[in-house]
């Protein structure tokens, strides 16, 4: 199986490439540059600057100068905050976007097995009835408008105890945190717990369940040793997009809930046209996810021996 | 004394006009080491017929008897915490396919060690020991190796050992098996029959073997226990059963599904009577087989019961007194003119 994880790293890597060579083109056919400012620039002070930046160089010596320094691993200096590393500025924000995410993606997954299992236990009752009501509305309401609730929410309770219980937006302890997390991971809990409850299903239903039980398993017994892991199979293949989703999700909750991710600089940098942040960003989460489908992988295996055992030899 | 008996078992799955009636009048009884087959078509309410023997039915069934009990226990109609007790300890089942029986992401030892962990409760490590000597007994060879092998590693014959160490971990007074070895070859359906032929010889294990294969029931079952839509129709010792058909009457559907099996010793799966089995949601209200009978009679219209006689049980009004009588009297006649 290690062979196979290093195998789909060697590949991640490629993805990579692929992903950094396609943004450079791509950002640079954007019109305009980091030095488009509302303000007006003189010539003179225009082309300092470009060739300070090394803009004056044609477009190949510029990818060839970028690609070198991101194998040795620095993404340069900011354009638009003065003399920022983007290695800093993903060093200290990433932090913050990780625990976001990692929050945000525990209360998904342990809440959508939870409420799976749940879910089938009482297939066709009413806690089944009500956690899939609950999940149509997750999925089918925008995470910004759920922030945008919960935000509310917060507010009216906050002024009706007449202290602040719990921060409306902003980034401390843990406190600041689960708002967020829970907001942030709404969605993908909600599209696990419907997978869960189908494969918790379709397990119950299976003929080694019925063995199980034929051997006098039941109850938690059953739960733990027999239906959860065959169950969780095909939602922890569902882990590798899920992150990526929560990703991708992170930059709205940051930007609605104040919290200095990285997120909200990509976002930024995007709408600047930053070059170097835009570049530094958006390769480190292309590694990141990269990392994580093999990490996901690896974890699937752990779980199904049939995988382990086929990737392995 | 037997070791199970059991009174007109009934099964109802779901509820409703539509709730199949699965099993509608089973009676039957095993005793220490008796190996008992329980035959009939696809459909017939065998495999529900053991499964309500673990307490295993399908959710929303309700199940009756008038009497079902294990040795001196009397065990009660609705489900209850006793059952748990039971299940894989003193009575254990096999399934009909091992290559979906056993729990996928599980090591085998585990799977066989499970039971005596419930019930016995042992350790997991000298449970794991006693698994390794059932792979042993069952002639695995390579236990102690092959105990942390998973399911998909091993073959169907040597899958079904499996699930047979795994049910008789617990040493149960009744195995029940639900047709072991339909899904296996031929070769090693000899073996697997070998090996419940050995445990009810050695440890006086009762079997009931669920098959429609007759040349199986042939060779090794001491009684036969014959079904058709949830009712048993006939049983008996397996002797009156196979000559029945030359010396003695037998029930016409028994008759057909002998007649249906082209060679004894062949073991092909049954085929060939004419129509179709009732639908189990509106059960006839009359004898279940009049419909494909070739000897129905105006009476038939009526249910018959479960009439007793030297060679068994029949549920067939051939075997009521009246229709007995007047066979003999016919018997004479015919004599009579002979002389
Ligand atoms: N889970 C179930 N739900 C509803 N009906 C079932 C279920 N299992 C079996 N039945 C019905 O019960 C009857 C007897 O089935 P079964 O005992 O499996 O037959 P056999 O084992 O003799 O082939 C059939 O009519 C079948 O359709
Ligand atoms: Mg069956």
């Amino acid at each position: 199986m290690w062979t196979f994880a290093f195998k789909r790293l060697l590949s991640g890597a490629v993805t990579i490439w692929f992903i950094a060579t396609a943004t450079f083109f791509a950002m640079h056919a954007v019109p305009g540059d980091p030095l488009t400012r509302d303000k007006a620039m003189s010539p003179a002070v225009r082309a300092q600057l470009e060739q300070r930046y090394g803009l004056d160089k044609p477009l190949v010596t510029q990818y060839r100068l970028f690609l070198g320094n991101m194998l040795k691993g620095d993404f340069g200096i900011s354009f638009t905050q003065e003399n920022r590393r983007v290695n800093d500025i993903i060093r200290e924000h990433f932090p913050v976007s990780a625990m976001l995410g990692i929050t945000a993606l525990l209360i998904a997954f342990i809440g959508a097995v939870a409420a799976g299992s749940i879910a089938a236990q009482f297939r066709g009752q009413w806690p089944d009835r009500l956690l899939m009501m609950a999940v149509v509305a997750a999925i089918s309401v925008p995470g910004f408008v759920i922030a945008a609730v919960a935000q509310l929410l917060i507010v009216q309770l906050n002024n009706r105890l007449g202290q602040p219980l719990i921060p409306v937006a902003g980034w401390g302890g843990f406190s600041h945190l689960w708002v967020p997390a829970l907001v942030l991971g709404l969605g993908t809990m909600a599209y696990l717990s419907r997978l869960m409850r189908a494969s918790m299903l379709e397990v119950t239903n299976s003929e080694y369940i019925l063995a199980a039980r034929a051997k006098g398993a039941y109850g938690w017994r059953l739960f733990w040793s027999h239906q959860l892991r065959n169950a969780l199979l095909p939602v922890v293949t569902e882990l590798g997009p899920a992150i990526a989703a929560l990703t991708t999700g992170g930059f709205v909750v940051e930007l609605i809930f104040a919290i200095p991710g990285l997120g909200r600089y990509f976002v930024q940098a995007v709408q600047q046209l930053d070059y170097t942040v835009i570049m530094g960003t958006t390769v480190f989460y292309g590694a990141f996810l990269v990392i994580m489908v093999v990490a996901v992988d690896i974890a699937y295996g752990l779980i199904d021996p049939r995988i382990r055992y086929s990737r392995g030899r | 004394m037997n070791l199970l008996n059991v009174e007109n078992l009934q099964v109802e799955i779901g509820r409703g006009p539509n709730s199949v009636k699965a099993v509608r009048g089973v009676s039957f009884s095993l005793a220490e080491g008796e190996f008992r087959a329980l035959v009939g078509e696809s459909g017939s309410g065998k495999s529900i017929t053991g499964l309500s023997l673990l307490d295993l039915l399908p959710s929303k069934s309700v199940r009756r008897a008038d009497r079902f009990q294990l040795e001196n226990l009397a065990l009660p109609n609705q489900h209850h915490g006793q059952w748990r007790k039971l299940r894989g300890n003193r009575l254990a089942m096999i399934f009909q396919n091992p290559m979906t029986a056993l729990d996928p992401t599980q090591k085998v030892g585990w799977q066989i060690a499970e039971p005596l962990c419930i019930h016995r409760g042992l350790s997991r490590r000298q449970a794991w020991q006693r698994a390794i000597e059932l792979m042993e007994r069952l002639a695995i060879t390579d236990a102690e190796k092959r105990a942390h092998r998973y399911p998909f590693e091993f073959s169907g014959g040597m899958l079904q050992r499996v699930m047979i160490a795994m049910a008789i971990a617990c040493e149960p007074q009744i195995l029940i098996a639900d047709e072991p070895t339909t899904a296996l070859d031929v070769g090693v359906q000899q073996e697997v029959l070998g090996l419940l032929n050995e445990l009810r010889e050695s440890r006086g294990t009762a079997i009931l073997f669920i098959t429609h294969d007759l040349g199986v029931v042939a060779k090794i079952a001491d009684s036969v226990s014959v079904m058709y839509a949830g009712q048993v129709v006939e049983q008996g010792p397996v002797e009156t059963f196979f000559t029945g058909s030359t010396t003695k009457e037998l029930h016409p559907y028994s008759k057909a599904l002998l007649a249906a099996v082209p060679d004894l010793s062949g073991g092909k799966p049954l085929q060939g009577i004419a129509g179709q089995p009732p639908d189990l949601r509106r059960p006839p209200s009359g004898c279940g087989f009049a419909a494909r009978c070739s000897q129905r009679m105006e009476i038939c219209d009526q249910a018959p019961e479960l009439f007793h006689d030297a060679n068994g049980d029949h549920r067939c009004w051939r075997w009521h007194e009246a229709f007995q009588t007047y066979l003999s009297q016919q018997g004479q006649v015919r004599g009579a003119q002979h002389d």
